[in-house]
Parts: C-alpha cells; sequence; structure tokens
C-alpha cells in the first residue's frame, strides 16, 4: 500500500515536471508561430493588393478622363435662361451682311458668326465672341 | 473574380459619392443664381427613376434618371424647359460626366405634376464600344 502511494507521489512529480518542461518550451513555438503567420499575412497582402488593383481597361480611363473634367454649372444655369437673348442680339449685329463692302470685316463677322452660332447655348462664349466682335468689327451693343 | 467584386463594390461607393457631389454643385449654383436675379427661376436637379429603355454600358441598376425641376419662381413654358434641356445636351463635358456616373435619362420637369420633357443621353455623345474582356 505504502509503495504504491510512493509511486503515485513520483507520478504526479514527473507528470508536474513535464507540465512544466512543455510550458517552457511553449513559449519559444508560439514566437515562431506568430512570426509565421505575420510572414503569412504579409505575403497575403502583397498578393491582394496587386490582384485587387483597379483594371486599367478602356472603359475605366475613359471614366476616369471624363471625372478629371471641370464643369462649370454657374455657365450652364446662366445659359439656361439668358442665352435666347443674347444669341438674338449678336446673330444680328454680327452678321456678314452687315459688312458688304469691306472684305476683310466680312470675313472676320463670318467667321464670328459661324462661332455664334456653334455656341448659341452657351453665354460664357457668347460674351467672350461679343467682346471680339466690339473689337475687331467696332460694333456698338 | 473576387478582385471583380471587390472593385466593383469601390466602384459603387465612388460613383455615389461623385453623383452626390454633381448634385450639390448643380444646386448651390441654381441657388446662387436665383438669389442673384440671374435666374427668374429655381431649378433643383435630383435623381430619378429613368427611362429602362435608354440604358447604355455605364447604366446603373437603379435609379438612372438625372431630373431638373422648376422649383418655385416664374413657371415655365414648354420652350423653356426645351432650352434648358438644350443647354445641358449642348455641354459635351456634362453629358459625358453624365454618362459614366451611371445616368441615362435627362427629365426637365415644371413645378407641377410630372409635366415635363425627357431625352436619351447616349445619344448626345458618341460612346465608343469597350472589349470587356480587356
Amino acid at each position: 500500500m505504502k509503495m504504491n502511494d510512493n509511486l503515485l507521489q513520483d507520478s504526479i512529480k514527473v507528470a508536474g515536471q513535464v507540465i512544466k518542461k512543455t510550458t517552457d518550451t511553449g513559449a519559444q513555438i508560439n514566437w515562431w508561430m506568430w512570426l509565421a503567420v505575420a510572414e503569412l499575412g504579409i505575403i497575403a497582402f502583397l498578393i491582394l493588393k496587386e490582384k485587387l488593383k483597379p483594371k486599367d481597361t478602356a472603359r475605366q480611363r475613359f471614366k476616369n478622363e471624363s471625372l478629371k473634367e471641370d464643369i462649370d454649372f454657374n455657365n450652364i444655369i446662366n445659359s439656361s435662361f439668358n442665352s435666347l437673348q443674347l444669341y438674338d442680339e449678336l446673330k444680328v449685329k454680327c452678321h456678314p451682311d452687315r459688312f458688304p463692302t469691306d472684305m476683310e470685316k466680312n470675313s472676320i463677322a463670318e467667321t464670328i458668326f459661324q462661332e455664334i452660332s456653334k455656341n448659341k447655348n452657351n453665354v460664357k462664349r457668347l460674351l467672350e465672341l461679343k467682346e471680339e466682335a466690339i473689337q475687331k468689327l467696332n460694333i456698338n451693343f | 473574380m473576387l478582385d471583380n467584386t471587390w472593385n466593383n463594390i469601390l466602384d459603387w461607393f465612388r460613383d455615389r459619392s461623385e453623383r452626390a457631389k454633381l448634385i450639390r454643385s448643380f444646386n448651390e449654383s441654381a441657388r446662387s443664381a436665383f438669389v442673384a436675379g440671374i435666374a427668374p427661376t429655381l431649378l433643383k436637379a435630383s435623381i430619378s427613376k429613368g427611362e429602362s429603355s435608354y440604358k447604355h454600358q455605364f447604366s446603373n441598376w437603379l435609379n438612372t434618371g438625372s431630373r431638373i425641376q422648376a422649383f418655385t419662381g416664374r413657371v415655365l413654358t414648354k420652350d423653356e424647359l426645351i432650352h434648358i434641356g438644350k443647354v445641358i445636351l449642348d455641354d459635351k463635358v456634362l453629358v459625358r460626366r453624365l454618362i459614366v456616373l451611371g445616368w441615362d435619362t435627362l427629365e426637365i420637369h415644371g413645378d407641377a405634376g410630372a409635366y415635363g420633357c425627357k431625352w436619351q443621353l447616349k445619344d448626345y455623345i458618341p460612346l465608343p464600344k469597350f472589349n470587356e474582356n480587356e
């Protein structure tokens, strides 16, 4: 009976030592494991980063170019209500038929008139053409 | 497939933000013009359901209409509504922007009910054919 008790005590001691050893070496294994996990994470990140990069397709390029351009909303709103009136005024005053004798002015008026017709819904451009007409054709508005 | 899905999700959020920005900019300009007396009517842009038969390669699944409505001020005639539409459609940069952000219909409405006009945006700008497998 006593021998059995001794054996039991010895087994418990041995088990305790084994547990202690395992715990000691376990700390080292965990360190390497975490290093490996971090390495795996970095590799996965680099692969995904490359794979998930937006493709430079023609469609994407078309879209990106369109998004880069500026839109003048003030001019659009202004043109919505005031371009017709300005166009009507300019098309009469800058008509090439008003300069039948002066060939140079007639040619300039022809060019300006074409531009006016092309930009009849754009107040900003019409105002620029008005200024050009005042300077080059000596028209009083 | 994963990269496509991921990029589509990112694109969706980016487009949503750009659409909101465009609508906000238009409304701010319209408000300033109305306050300054440049515009006799306050215009307001919003997103509408759109016309499904006007779809193009950039069209969104839902809400593909860009609606501009006369809000307050003078009541606009049909000719004036058409003229506002023409001014917008003449601005190639704006039409291109509307198309790439997923809109396919431009609607100009008066202040009451469904009175207004609508246009198919893809008719006003040549859209290149894209190879999806590129």
